[in-house]
């Protein structure tokens, strides 16, 4: 009676876009990886308890406040009509993970994943997990190592660590949002978010490029937001149209918009109602593309990729694949252990100590 | 592999892929620190419980699924992912503890989990630390790695026996290996055969004589197994019409009668037997239950008057342990159920005569599908007197809840092949010689030929043992319609 053992092999290679294997993406990430965790063998680690661990999303929206002046619902409605013409649809994300503490910092780890449709097929292709060390003595180094002409340095002097984190997701998303631009052609490219810039780790010049470039190629970029906050006349505008018939854009950036400082919109801001019985959600499409432009390429979104309670399975499909499970987290940890040679050490949970069981965290 | 955690007699330990590990084969812990070893069988291999498994499984790929892609892993973490996905939680129970190279029985201590190494320990320097190897070996056949399993016959001495399993798991080819080598050591065997598959344990597949088989006496009743009354004393003649016939009571008693007078006079015959039941004064009641018993007797044809054709099985006995061991194989195959009682009555009785009289040494009695033949107080018997007089049986069953539960209780010991049906599982496992976890865990995935051996002759180390073929004929397979169909298929 023997049990088998499973023998792991590479997976086949799909014809994704050249580009993307010729990017200097990977190359990188590998160099700022092993840059960061160089000074980190031998050292003890604490892990973070793993079922505390939430995977880094980014939250850069912005409060914005409306007035409608007199124009009803109706008037900021676009019905839609699917488009079926065969467009490619490609889906991106990207997460971030706490992995633990050492002496001197903190230890986190990266994946991407990018997800197309093509001809009903979805593909996809992950790039990660890449461990880093953030101390404060190299997260300047860090992110200068991304510099280039396009995405501009970050003044991360004042970032704490934990902070850093989110502005490493942010830079590395960033990248491979350039490299599909570039590579992808005649295509709707589906991001995690919104296009507004100005806030922590967006710099107007960073998404303005991606989106330029994105236009040259004669592809689409709209940025799809879970949850927003913006409100109008205290409702939140995702509830606004729940009860219009799908599929519908509400065209939010119609209205007279009160922006907080030094924030950019570099998309027109829409509430998607694209399927019965499925979430709103607010949808930027890229300003540089015109009005019409912006609406064909939602139909064309109905009408060549599946939509799960609204939201396109790309997307959907590129967060599942991105994000970090309790078990990558441990195997992760456990290369860390093997290859630099850290020794874990349990976490001390104050609380407990002090408190004993009349502590009021949820781990109490 | 490291360990997780001790409850009990149960050892739970993590083991990573590459450390191939199987269900039966043992563990070594090794604390040295402690100076001491701890002794565990695998008995159940399970997926460790790693955290976000169902997520990671819902969100992998298969290769028909709608989602095909790659992963681009420079640094090769995803080996170290897959390899936490595989690690396995090993279910072990603990059988004792090595120190200074002897073992003890001592389970209530605890390894140290971070400086004790475990190992697999090879089932040969187990078998040679528990001093498996020595004495009258019987060779079984190898363990799953590769070590030859000998037992020593001598721990079957003296010693009560069960051969049992699911039809076609390899019964009945088990039981002629533990057969054949006890005869090679000498020793007398009976076996009461229920199908007649023992006929022809002296001869090879293509029917040429065996070192054994002037050693194999084979006696068909009505056959070449006949017996006078004259050779069966009041004693076994009653345990027949009583055991085997149901003779009531009151007509046992006149019996008796008539049998003492036909004793006095000389003439203990059937023919005169016969006659005296008919002038018997007594009940027409009685005469006729009686006459009907006899009746039964004679038409079994195991009964003679004709000295020639009768067996002594006194001697026939006698003459096996005097030349060096030797089976009789009793052949039920063609008998009707009351004159297979009938034979196996007498056979026992006999024995017990024999026995008790300290005619011969001991015997050792192999009997297959017993509760086909043996009445309701021969398990007692089994378990408590017949050993005394130098009768050590064997049960060979496909039906363990046949067997009576004193037996599993007292059994010495047991030989298991394959049962999957729960029922039958939950019966085996209360044989007290193994833990019913070890039993039904291991017992259920064993593969035909494959026999978990329990109790003395391993000394209390369940032992997974692929049983070796043996170069007889076998008449215990089973016969097919189809099988020419099945042969071109």
């Amino acid at each position: 009676m023997v049990i088998e053992q499973l023998q792991y092999t590479i997976t086949s290679r799909y014809n994704f876009p050249q580009i993307m294997q010729n990017t200097e993406l990977n190359k990188k990430l590998i160099e700022a990886s092993l840059n960061t965790m160089h000074n980190v063998r031998e050292k003890t680690f604490q892990p973070f308890e793993t079922r505390l661990l939430e995977n880094l999303e980014q939250n850069n929206q912005q409060v914005l406040q409306q007035k409608l002046e007199g124009k009803t619902i109706s008037t900021f409605l676009t019905p839609l009509k699917a488009i079926e013409d065969h467009t490619p649809i490609i889906g991106i994300d990207v997460s971030g993970i706490r992995l633990g503490e050492t002496e001197t910092g903190i230890l986190c780890a990266i994946r991407g994943a990018i997800v197309w449709n093509q001809n009903q097929k979805y593909k996809y292709l992950r790039i990660g997990p890449f461990p880093f060390h953030i101390t404060e003595e190299n997260k300047q180094e860090l992110f200068s190592h991304f510099e280039n002409n396009i995405l501009q340095e970050i003044n991360t002097n004042h970032t704490p660590l934990f902070e850093a984190i989110g502005k490493l997701c942010n830079q590395v998303e960033r990248w491979i949002q350039t490299a599909i631009a570039y590579s992808a052609s005649e295509s709707i490219i589906l991001w995690d978010g919104s296009l507004t810039a100005g806030t922590s780790g967006n710099t107007v010049n960073e998404i303005s490029y991606i989106l330029r470039t994105a236009r040259k190629h004669g592809n689409a970029i709209l940025a799809f937001t879970k949850v927003t906050t913006i409100r109008f006349l205290g409702w939140k505008i995702t509830d606004i149209i729940v009860n219009h018939e799908p599929p519908c854009l509400f065209e939010v950036d119609e209205l007279p918009l009160s922006i907080t400082k030094n924030t950019n919109l570099l998309g027109r801001i829409y509430v998607a109602n694209l399927a019965s019985h499925g979430s709103t959600f607010r949808l930027d499409i890229d300003k540089g593309l015109s009005k019409e432009d912006n609406i064909m390429a939602v139909q064309r979104l109905l009408g060549n990729e599946l939509l799960f309670q609204g939201y396109p399975e790309c997307l959907r499909l590129a967060h599942i694949y991105s994000t970090f499970t309790a078990n990558d987290v441990i195997g992760i940890q456990s290369f860390l252990a093997h290859e630099y040679g850290l020794r874990i050490v349990p976490r001390n949970n104050m609380r407990k100590t002090l408190f004993g069981p009349y502590g009021t965290g949820l781990d109490d | 592999m490291r360990i997780f955690k001790k409850v009990g007699n149960t050892l739970h330990v993590l083991s990573f892929p590459g450390e191939e590990v199987e269900k039966g084969g043992y563990l070594i812990v090794e604390d040295k620190k402690l100076g001491k070893s701890m002794i565990a069988q695998v008995i159940d291999i399970q997926f460790a419980n790693v955290p976000g498994m169902m997520e990671e499984l819902l969100r992998s790929p298969n290769t028909d699924e709608v989602a095909q892609g790659e992963d681009s892993d420079p640094l090769d973490i995803m080996s170290h992912i897959l390899y936490i996905q595989d690690a396995r939680l090993l279910i072990c129970k603990i059988y004792g503890t090595l120190v200074d190279g002897k073992i003890c029985p001592d389970n209530n201590w605890l390894p140290s989990r971070t400086h004790s190494s475990v190992k697999k320990l090879p089932t040969e320097t187990l078998l040679n630390l528990a001093g498996i190897t020595k004495g009258l070996l019987i060779d079984l056949g190898v363990t799953h790695d590769k070590a030859p399993l000998s037992i020593d016959a001598c721990e079957m001495d003296g010693r009560l026996n069960i051969i049992t399993g699911k039809k076609g798991t390899g019964k009945s080819h088990l039981s002629k290996l533990l057969v054949l080598g006890l005869v090679q050591h000498g020793a007398t065997v009976v076996i009461l055969d229920i199908n007649g598959e023992y006929t022809n344990l002296g001869l090879t597949e293509d029917g040429t004589k065996t070192e054994n088989f002037e050693k194999i006496h084979v006696l068909s009743p009505g056959e070449n197994f006949k017996v006078t009354l004259y050779q069966t004393n009041l004693y076994v003649i009653m345990r027949i019409l009583t055991y085997a016939l149901n003779l009531p009571g009151t007509s046992a008693r006149e019996f008796r009668h008539i049998w003492r007078a036909l004793e006095e006079s000389g003439t203990v015959t059937l023919h005169e037997l016969g006659g005296a039941i008919n002038r018997s004064k007594c009940n027409q009641h009685v005469r006729d239950a009686m006459y009907s018993r006899y009746y039964a007797m004679v038409h079994s044809g195991f009964f003679t008057d004709n000295m020639a054709e009768a067996v002594d099985l006194e001697a026939l006995l006698k003459k096996i342990e005097n030349n060096g061991g030797g089976a009789i194989v009793i052949n039920l195959s063609n008998t009707s159920p009351t004159d297979r009682q009938i034979v196996v009555e007498f056979v026992l009785a006999k024995l017990q005569e024999i026995l008790s009289q300290w005619k011969i040494k001991a015997a050792f009695l192999f009997a297959e599908e017993a509760h086909l033949y043996l009445r309701e107080t021969y398990w007692d018997d089994a378990v408590t007197r017949m050993r005394h007089y130098g009768l050590f049986t064997t049960f060979v069953t496909n039906q363990p809840n046949t067997i009576n539960e004193n037996i599993y209780r007292q059994a010495d010991n047991i030989f298991l092949l394959n049962f999957v049906n729960e029922h039958d599982l939950e019966i085996v496992s209360r044989a007290a010689r193994v833990d019913a976890e070890t039993a039904v865990s291991i017992v259920r995935d064993l593969p035909p030929h494959h026999c978990l051996v329990l109790g003395k002759v391993v000394k209390d180390f369940p032992i997974i043992v692929k049983i070796k073929p043996l170069n007889i004929q076998t008449l215990g397979k089973t016969r097919y319609f189809f099988k020419e169909r099945k042969n071109v298929d």
